[in-house]
């Protein structure tokens, strides 16, 4: 493992208007590394991962990717977005494309590759998730998780330096979140760069040892949701990770 | 800039006669827009009937009027009718033939609404013991008019630019008045074109009056 | 003259009556599309100086552009051909319309598929080209259907401006037989073959691209 951070956040502020997201957030992630990024709605848990790919515009701070700072102007935004591979909550899935072709289209379309190379790397990376039997549907007729995994795929199809997972389990039922947990941990294990939002307790709980909390836009705590829920100062902080129904 | 000079002149000079057809192709659009209207729900309501053969008719009479083109319908009307000895002046055809038409149009606009109705709202009131007419004229019209208030009122645009099929059954009415300006200096661009911002400018008082209209009848809830 | 001379003797007229509603429907379908396009990858500016575009078309009858199109023209130094001037009088103005149904049509692909693809770096274009499009013609299609079937009604005014189609096929022989009834309904019945035949070709069409839960709203 490198010395340096893949991802290196300094003071990151976002302002809409004068609604303070994002109030000076630091944060570091290192290649090989899974990190958790929890907090209740509105916290600005989307928003930052927004910034590390230029979807909104950070106010003030610094982000450095690979060491380069990446809110700098001139900075090749949609090369940045390439190798930055969005999970998003709702899927986002196109409708009118297979499941084969849901991943083939940004390798065919960005990387310039053939149909058939598309093709062979995209049922690689959907055999890796169990998906490449369902190679042929739309997305409407696999299920939820079926989906996610297929979004994950098209994101790792992409080759890119890190996943991020915007609530990946909030539009699916329990039985399914494990399942998708169950799929970041093999990811984790090999070596692929996860940054991961949530409020999904079991999630976090499944995918890393610590977790980082966010509130009102600032980094309140970082530790294990065992003792962020038992013996945390702040009584807010252990009334998010004690919630009910979780036991540590 | 003489030719404009001699195209005003003849505009004012024939202003009373294209003021004359301006009010019949409002006369004929209002006409056959309350007609059409009328008609709509007179067909929508016979296709709602319980029997068999009266739906299928008027199945038969919606898909055909809207399946055929209007100023055919005029023209069996304006050329075939003297065939069995019947004259009618071109003002009858055209409200005839324009209001079959329109009607045909409401209805299934009508229809398209009934069929987005709540079905239990409907079941609620023939449990209730009212009439298969009384549940048409107090559950089922006012809702569906609402309803279909973009789409009805879009039709009243579509009547004012289709008047204009009037002047091919040598009904005067503005677009004819027109035509004879123009033989008059042969400045046909001119005219037409003149013909055309009317037109436009009649259709956004129509516009602007459907806008108002849709603003005061909506019913909370009931818009997507 | 029984009712299938009568048939017979419109068939001739037929094949104008097809090429003017094809050629028209065609200019409207590009017109339209490029409209919606340029509509959503263009400035705010573009998008007034369209919507007001489309305002014009959609506010002027058929006829009256069809006039001005082929007995205006000239007058500037510009001739056109009957069948140009159909497709610059009812096929522009149905574009206008068709821009109006893809404009909706594109409210329906989900936003969430183009967030996605914008955080995968594609450009603008690019999205519009492989999601927005093949989304939004298939969301379209009711749309379609009905201003295809739009311009048929409105071809038969192709014989103002001399084109030898149905109507005015039906035209000359009332003149010579004065058998009005029988001749016109014969025109209702072939209008209304056609756009029979139209939907059986549009629902097959349809079939041919249908995607499981993508039906239009």
């Amino acid at each position: 493992m490198s010395a340096s951070p893949l991802i290196e956040i300094r003071q990151l502020v976002k302002r809409f208007g004068d609604h303070t997201v994002l109030n000076g957030v630091d944060l570091e992630l290192f290649a090989g590394d899974i990190k958790v990024v929890m907090g209740p709605s509105g916290c600005g848990k989307s928003t930052l991962l927004r910034c590390l790919n230029r979807l909104v515009e950070p106010t003030s701070g610094v982000i450095r990717f690979r060491g380069e700072d990446i809110t700098a102007p001139g900075v090749d935004v949609r090369a940045l977005r390439q190798s930055i591979g969005f999970v998003f909550q709702q899927f986002a899935l196109c409708r009118h494309l297979t499941v084969l072709d849901n991943v083939t289209l940004g390798l065919r379309k960005l990387r310039g590759l053939r149909r058939a190379e598309a093709e062979q790397k995209a049922l690689h990376e959907l055999d890796r998730l169990e998906m490449a039997s369902h190679r042929d549907k739309y997305p409407a007729q696999i299920s939820g998780g079926q989906k996610q995994r297929v979004a994950i795929a098209r994101a790792l199809a992409m080759d890119p330096a890190v996943v991020v997972f915007d609530e990946p389990t909030s539009a699916l039922d329990p039985v399914m979140s494990r399942e998708v947990a169950g799929l970041i941990n093999r990811l984790h294990q090999e070596q692929v760069t996860m940054l991961c939002v949530t409020h999904d307790l079991v999630l976090a709980q499944n995918i890393a040892d610590e977790v980082i909390f966010l509130d009102q836009g600032v980094i309140r705590a970082q530790d294990s949701i065992a003792r962020l829920a038992a013996n945390h100062a702040d009584p807010q902080v252990r009334a998010f990770f004690g919630r009910e129904g979780f036991s540590a | 800039m003489s030719e404009w000079q001699s195209f005003v002149g003849d505009l004012v000079e024939q202003w009373p006669l294209l003021v004359t057809g301006l009010g019949q192709t409002v006369l004929l659009t209002a006409i056959i827009s309350i007609n059409g209207l009328l008609g709509g729900i007179a067909v929508f309501y016979l296709g709602l009937s319980p029997r068999r053969w009266v739906r299928r008719f008027i199945n038969g009479y919606i898909s055909f009027l809207i399946g055929m083109p209007l100023i055919v319908l005029l023209f069996l009307m304006y050329y075939g009718l003297p065939q069995w000895g019947i004259r009618v002046s071109p003002f009858a055809v055209a409200v005839l033939g324009f209001t079959f038409n329109v009607a045909a149009y409401n209805a299934a606009y009508l229809r398209t609404a009934y069929n987005g109705l709540d079905a239990s709202e409907l079941e609620a009131a023939t449990a209730q013991g009212f009439s298969h007419r009384q549940i048409f004229g107090l559950v089922i019209l006012p809702q569906v008019l609402r309803l279909s208030v973009p789409a009805l009122t879009n039709q009243v645009i579509l009547n004012l630019k289709d008047s204009t099929l009037a002047f091919l059954i040598q009904y005067t009415e503005f677009f004819a008045r027109v035509q004879e300006l123009a033989s008059t200096n042969f400045q046909f661009f001119k005219a037409y074109a003149f013909a055309a911002l009317v037109y436009l400018a009649l259709v956004s008082v129509v516009v602007v009056a459907a806008r108002l209209l849709e603003r005061r009848i909506i019913i909370p809830g009931s818009m997507r | 003259m029984s009712f299938l001379d009568i048939l017979r003797q419109l068939s001739h007229g037929v094949g104008y009556t097809l090429l003017v509603t094809l050629a028209c429907s065609v200019t409207g379908l590009l017109s339209g599309l490029l409209i919606a396009g340029s509509r959503q990858l263009g400035g705010a500016g573009t998008a007034l100086l369209l919507d007001v575009y489309t305002y014009i078309f959609r506010g002027i009858p058929v006829l009256v552009l069809l006039f001005v199109v082929y007995f205006g023209l000239p007058g500037l130094g510009l001739k056109v051909a009957p069948l140009l001037a159909m497709m610059l009088s009812l096929g522009l103005i149905a574009g206008a319309y068709l821009a109006e149904v893809f404009r909706g049509a594109l409210g329906s692909v989900d936003a969430s598929e183009i967030l996605a693809a914008t955080a995968s770096g594609m450009t603008r274009g690019q999205i519009f080209c492989h999601i927005e499009l093949p989304q939004m013609l298939r969301f379209a299609v009711p749309g379609m259907v009905n201003e295809f079937t739009t311009v048929l009604k409105y071809s038969p005014f192709a014989y103002t401006v001399g084109l030898p189609e149905v109507t005015k096929e039906a035209m000359s022989l009332v003149a010579t037989t004065h058998r009005g009834i029988e001749i016109y309904l014969a025109v209702g019945v072939v209008y209304f073959a056609i756009f029979r035949l139209l939907m059986v070709f549009i629902r097959g069409l349809e079939r041919r691209f249908e995607i499981p839960g993508m039906r239009p709203a």
